[in-house]
C-alpha cells in the first residue's frame, strides 16, 4: 500500500440537504474523509446513512432539488466548482462509478462492447475500431471467458457475475485514478462476491487507482479495506484504519455492528442485533443520532451532539463515552478474531 | 422470437374468423326483412303478395343460420360483399374505388404525427415540470380532450370560411376537370402521387391544399396521444438507472437523451402504436365526413345513416382486417426492436 | 383502520396540490350544478319530454344569438336548451356506460385470469377479436341496427367498449397471482377465489377507476361523434352531437353558424376535458412512484 503524503480525494464538511414536499431531509450533515492513492476507503453504513448519496454528491450526479454543501477537493480541484463540461471529463475518466445492480445499470438495448466502447471513444479519443478492440481486452481483463463473443451480447445475456465483470470493465475502461463502488457485490451469489472482490484487488494492484467501498457489509469492508469511514445518520461516527477498527472499535455503533456478525467459534444461544431501527431521516432524535439504539445511552447523550474527536492517532469516533465500550469489550472480548 | 412470431400467426386467423362471426351476428341481428331491403333494388319488387315470402327464399334468408353464415363467407371469401345501394354498384367495388383516397390521407399524415408527437413527447419528458413542458402538456390535454368533429369544424371555419385557403372536398373543378381529360394517366388513384407522375405540379398543389384541413385535424389529436405516451415513457426511463449510469461515465445530456434515453421510451410507443391504428381508423370516417373527402370513411358514414347494411358491414370488415394486419406488423417490429425479445 | 384515514387524507391533500386537479374537479362540479339545476335554468314545456330541444322557430336558417336565445337557433331548435339539458345527456351517457362496460370487464377479466389455461386463451382472442373492429364503426353498425335514440347508443358503447378494462384486470391479478403476498396466503391454504376477492381486487381496483374516469370523455366524444353522423341520438335531443350534427347542413356557411360549433363545441371540450384532468390527477396520485 503507497501512502502518498497528499490525499487524491479531500471531502471535508460535506452536506446533502434534499428538499422534498416533507421537509427538508438531510441525507448528508457534515462529513469529511480522505482517500490516497493506491488505497481502499471503506465507508460502511446501514441503508439510508446517506454513503450512497454521498457518493452521488462526490460525481455531481444527483437531482435538482439537492443541496450540496462543504468541499470536495479531487487533485487539489473544487469538484462542486467546475463547470458541467469539466465535470464531464472527470467522470468516468478520472472518477468512475459502478452500481449495486448490473442488470439496471446497464442499459437493455445497447451491446456489452457498444457502452464499453462509448466511455473509451468519449474519453480517450479513439476511433471505433481502436475502442472496440480495448472493450475486448477489458473484457479479458476482468475475467470474463469469450471476450469476443461476450462483447456484442446484450445485458440480458450475461449472468450475474459477468454482468458486474462488464460493469467494472466500463468503469475502468478510461483507467481512472478513483473507482467508487457502491454496493457491488450486495446483488450478488456469495461466491460470485468473493470472486469479484478478488478481481477488483488485483486490478486495484495492477492500475495503481484508488478505491472508494461503499458497502453495509462488514465482512466486505474487512476483505478489501485499508481505512474505513462508518457512517450513521448522515454523520461519520468512526473513522480509523481496518485493522484497528475491527480490534479496537471506539464507537457504539460500530461495536454493535461487530457484535451482530455471527460466529463460529464461540457458542451463542441468540444473534445479536443492534436494537431499533435507524430513524427518519424527517425526524432526528435530538442529542447523539444513535441515542434511540445505543446500550450505553445516558442523559447528555439525549441533549448534545458529541464531536467527532481523534481519540487516538488517526482514529476518530464521535461519542462521549467511549470508555463504555471499552468495557464492554474487555469482558467480552469480541472483535479479535477479525 | 420466431416463436412469438409464429403465435402471432397462428392466432391470425383465428381473429379473422372472429371478426366475420361478429360481423355476422350483426347481419343476422338484422332478420329477413331489413336484409331483404338489401338485396332487391327498388320496392316495385315488393308489391306481389307473397313476393316477400319468394324473395326470402330466394336469397336463402330462411335457412338455418350456420348455412348463412357459411353461404355468406364463401361470398366473402370470394370478394363478393353484396350489392351497395348508395353506390349503385358491388360493395366490394365501390370500396376498391374508394381506398386509395383513405390511403392517401393515412399515408400524408402518419409521418408529420408521429414524428412531431415522439419530439414534443420527448421534448415534454426531459424538460419535466418547467415552463415548456406546462405548456406542451395544456396544448396535449386539449387535443385528447377535443373531439375530433369539432376541431375540423373549426379548422374549415378559420381556414376555409374566413380565410380561404384549404377548402374541403378533394380536388378543385378544374383539378377535377383535367383528371377527367384523356391526358391525364392514372397510376394510383392518389392525386398527389399521381400528378407527381403525371408531371403536374398545380394538381399537386391543389391536391395537398385539399389535404392539409384533414392532416391538421387529424395530426392534433393524434399529437395530443402520441405525445403523452412519448413523454411518460420518458419519464419513466430517465429514472432508470442505466440512465445514471451513462451520466456517470461523464456523457453529455444531449447523448444520454438521445442514444440512451430514446430507444427505450420509444419501445413502450411503439406498443401502442397498434391502439393508435384503432383510433386513426375511426378518425377517418369522421374526418372524411366533414372535409368531404370521398373516401371508405366518408362512405362508412353514409352507409350508416342511409342503413345501406351490406355497404357498412362490408366496410367494417374491411377496417378490420386492415387494422388487425397492421397490429400484425407493428407487434413484429416490436420484437425487433427490443433485444430482450428478439433473443429470448 | 385509523391507518387507512390518513392515507387517504394524504392521498387527498396530495390530489389538490396539482392545480390542474383543482380545476379539473372545479369543472365537473360546475357541469354538475349545471346538470342538476337543467330544469330550473331551462324549463321545459309542460308534459313534454325535456330531452327534446323545443322548437324555436319554423324557419330553417341558423339565427344568431340574441337576447331570447343566448346560444342561438339551429335547425329550428334552441341552442341554450340544447346545451343545458345535453349536460344531462352528457352525464348519463359517460357514466352508465363507462360503470356497466367496466363491470362486464372486470367480471370477463377476472375469471379469465383466475381459471387461466384454455378459459383464458379462448376468453383473451374474444376480447383481441372484439378489439379489431374499430369502436365508431362498431358502435356506427350497432346504431344502424338498433335505431336512432340514445339508449341504443348506450347499448352499442358498451358492447364494444369492455375490452380495455378486461384487459387491464386481467394483467394486474396476473402480475399480483405471482406477487409475495399471495402465495403467502396460497400457502396458509386460502382458496384462490378469496385471494382474489378479499387481496388482489382491492390494489387493483384503483388502475380500473383511472381508467374508467378517462374514457367517461371518449365515450362522450363518440357518443357526440355518432349523433352528428347522425346515427345516434334522435334529431332533436338534447344532446351536444346532436346540435353540432345541425350544422353539417351549413358546411359552406359555416359563418352564420359558428355559434351552433362554438357552445356546444365549447361545452363539450371542458366536460371532456375535466375527466381527463380528474382522471390524470386520480393516477398521479394513486401511483407512489410519480412525484
Amino acid at each position: 500500500m503507497n501512502k502518498d503524503k497528499r490525499p487524491l480525494l479531500e471531502v471535508k464538511d460535506l452536506t446533502t440537504y434534499f428538499h422534498t414536499e416533507d421537509g427538508l431531509v438531510k441525507a448528508v450533515d457534515g462529513i469529511s474523509y480522505e482517500v490516497f492513492p493506491g488505497e481502499t476507503l471503506g465507508i460502511v453504513g446501514e441503508s439510508g446513512c446517506g454513503k450512497s448519496v454521498n457518493a452521488l454528491s462526490i460525481m455531481r450526479l444527483l437531482e435538482s432539488n439537492a443541496d450540496v454543501g462543504g468541499s470536495i477537493s479531487f487533485e487539489g480541484q473544487s469538484l462542486p466548482e467546475l463547470s458541467e463540461r469539466k465535470m464531464r471529463g472527470i467522470r468516468g475518466n478520472d472518477i468512475a462509478m459502478i452500481f449495486q445492480e448490473p442488470m439496471t445499470a446497464l442499459n437493455p438495448v445497447f451491446t456489452v462492447g457498444n457502452q464499453i466502447e462509448e466511455a473509451i471513444i468519449l474519453h480517450q479519443n479513439k476511433s471505433q475500431d481502436e475502442a472496440h478492440k480495448m472493450a475486448i481486452d477489458m473484457l479479458r481483463k476482468v475475467g470474463i471467458p469469450e471476450p469476443t463473443k461476450r462483447v456484442d451480447e446484450y445485458p440480458h445475456e450475461l449472468s450475474g457475475g459477468m454482468r458486474q465483470r462488464a460493469m467494472i470493465a466500463m468503469a475502468l475502461s478510461c483507467n481512472p485514478r478513483v473507482l467508487i463502488a457502491d454496493e457491488p457485490t450486495t446483488a450478488l451469489d456469495v461466491t460470485i462476491q468473493a470472486q469479484i472482490l478478488e478481481l477488483m484487488k488485483s486490478l486495484q494492484d495492477e492500475y495503481g487507482m484508488s478505491i472508494i467501498m461503499i458497502t453495509h457489509d462488514l465482512g466486505v469492508i474487512a476483505e478489501v479495506a485499508d481505512r474505513v469511514v462508518v457512517m450513521y445518520a448522515g454523520k461519520v461516527v468512526e473513522y480509523a484504519d481496518a485493522v484497528t477498527l475491527f480490534k479496537n472499535p471506539k464507537h457504539p455503533y460500530t461495536w454493535g455492528l461487530l457484535n451482530a456478525i455471527p460466529r463460529l467459534d464461540i457458542e451463542q444461544d441468540t444473534l445479536y442485533n443492534i436494537p431499533g431501527v435507524v430513524p427518519d431521516p424527517l425526524h432526528f432524535p435530538e442529542g447523539c443520532k444513535f441515542n434511540t439504539r445505543c446500550t450505553f445511552c445516558e442523559e447528555r447523550c439525549k441533549k448534545e451532539e458529541p464531536e467527532l474527536i481523534e481519540v487516538e492517532k488517526n482514529h476518530y469516533a464521535r461519542c462521549f463515552f467511549i470508555e463504555k465500550v471499552e468495557k464492554e469489550k474487555a469482558k467480552t472480548k469480541a472483535g479479535e478474531n477479525l | 422470437m420466431t416463436a412469438y412470431i409464429i403465435r402471432r400467426l397462428l392466432i391470425l386467423p383465428i381473429i379473422l374468423i372472429g371478426i366475420t362471426l361478429i360481423i355476422f351476428s350483426m347481419i343476422w341481428m338484422l332478420g329477413p326483412d331489413r336484409l331483404l331491403a338489401s338485396y332487391i333494388k327498388s320496392p316495385e319488387a315488393l308489391k306481389t303478395p307473397d313476393a316477400k315470402e319468394r324473395l326470402i327464399a330466394k336469397y336463402g334468408l330462411d335457412q338455418p343460420t350456420v348455412v348463412q353464415y357459411f353461404k355468406w363467407l364463401g361470398n366473402i371469401l370470394q370478394g363478393d360483399f353484396g350489392y351497395s345501394n348508395i353506390a349503385k354498384k358491388p360493395v366490394q367495388e365501390a370500396i376498391a374505388e374508394r381506398i386509395p383516397y383513405t390511403l392517401e390521407l393515412a399515408m400524408w399524415a402518419i409521418i408529420p404525427v408521429i414524428v412531431g408527437g415522439v419530439w414534443l413527447g420527448v421534448l415534454s419528458g426531459t424538460h419535466h415540470n418547467q415552463p415548456l413542458d406546462h405548456g406542451i402538456r395544456i396544448f396535449s390535454l386539449i387535443g385528447w380532450s377535443m373531439p375530433d368533429f369539432v376541431f375540423g369544424l373549426l379548422i374549415l371555419l378559420l381556414f376555409y370560411t374566413i380565410l380561404g385557403w384549404f377548402p374541403p372536398g378533394y380536388l378543385s373543378y378544374e383539378s377535377e376537370a383535367v383528371l377527367r381529360s384523356g391526358e391525364w394517366h392514372r397510376y394510383t388513384n392518389m392525386a398527389t402521387i399521381d400528378s407527381i407522375l403525371n408531371g403536374n405540379f398545380k394538381i399537386f398543389i391543389d391536391a395537398f391544399r385539399h389535404l392539409i384541413g384533414p392532416i391538421l385535424t387529424i395530426a392534433y389529436l393524434w399529437w395530443a396521444y402520441v405525445l403523452r405516451i412519448t413523454r411518460s415513457s420518458m419519464l419513466e426511463v430517465l429514472k432508470k438507472d442505466y440512465i445514471r449510469t451513462a451520466r456517470a461515465k461523464g456523457l453529455s445530456e444531449k447523448v444520454v437523451i438521445n442514444k440512451h434515453a430514446r430507444k427505450n421510451a420509444l419501445i413502450p410507443v411503439v406498443t401502442v402504436a397498434g391502439g393508435m391504428l384503432v383510433s386513426l381508423l375511426a378518425g377517418v370516417v369522421i374526418v372524411e365526413s366533414v372535409f368531404n373527402r370521398p373516401g371508405l370513411g366518408r362512405f362508412t358514414a353514409q352507409a350508416a345513416t342511409q342503413l345501406d347494411y351490406f355497404s357498412i358491414l362490408g366496410s367494417a370488415l374491411v377496417f378490420s382486417v386492415i387494422l388487425v394486419l397492421v397490429n400484425l406488423i407493428v407487434d413484429i417490429s416490436y420484437a425487433f426492436i427490443d433485444p430482450r425479445i428478439r433473443l429470448s | 383502520m385509523s391507518v387507512k384515514k390518513t392515507e387517504f387524507k394524504r392521498m387527498i391533500r396530495r390530489y389538490f396540490k396539482i392545480p390542474t386537479n383543482v380545476l379539473g374537479t372545479l369543472l365537473l362540479i360546475i357541469f354538475i350544478i349545471i346538470a342538476i339545476l337543467a330544469p330550473v335554468i331551462c324549463p321545459p314545456k309542460a308534459g313534454a319530454d325535456p330531452f327534446k330541444i323545443p322548437i324555436a322557430t319554423w324557419s330553417a336558417a341558423p339565427v344568431a344569438p340574441t337576447a331570447d336565445h343566448p346560444f342561438g337557433i339551429i335547425g329550428g331548435r334552441d341552442i341554450f336548451y340544447g346545451v343545458i339539458w345535453g349536460t344531462r345527456s352528457a352525464f348519463k351517457i359517460g357514466l352508465v356506460v363507462s360503470l356497466i362496460s367496466a363491470l362486464i370487464g372486470v367480471v370477463v377479466g377476472s375469471i379469465s385470469s383466475y381459471f387461466g389455461g384454455w378459459v383464458d386463451e379462448i376468453m383473451m382472442r374474444i376480447t383481441d377479436i372484439f378489439m379489431s373492429i374499430p369502436f365508431l364503426v362498431a358502435a356506427m353498425i350497432m346504431t344502424t341496427i338498433l335505431g336512432k335514440g340514445l339508449d341504443k347508443v348506450m347499448v352499442a358503447l358498451i358492447i364494444f367498449g369492455w375490452m380495455r378494462v378486461a384487459r387491464l384486470i386481467r394483467g394486474n391479478i396476473l402480475q399480483a397471482k405471482s406477487e409475495q403476498y399471495v402465495l403467502a396466503a396460497k400457502a396458509l391454504g386460502i382458496p384462490d377465489w378469496k385471494i382474489i376477492v378479499k387481496h388482489i381486487l382491492p390494489n387493483t381496483i384503483f388502475p380500473v377507476l383511472v381508467q374508467v374516469s378517462m374514457r367517461i370523455g371518449s365515450l362522450v366524444i363518440t357518443a357526440a361523434a355518432l349523433s352528428f353522423l347522425g346515427v345516434g341520438a334522435e334529431p332533436g335531443y338534447a344532446d351536444w352531437g346532436t346540435i353540432l350534427s345541425y350544422s353539417r347542413n351549413w358546411m359552406t356557411e359555416l359563418d352564420k353558424s359558428w355559434f351552433a360549433i362554438l357552445y356546444p363545441g365549447t361545452a363539450m371540450v371542458l366536460f371532456v376535458l375535466a375527466w381527463n384532468l380528474v382522471g390524470d390527477g386520480l393516477r398521479d396520485t394513486f401511483d407512489p412512484k410519480m412525484k
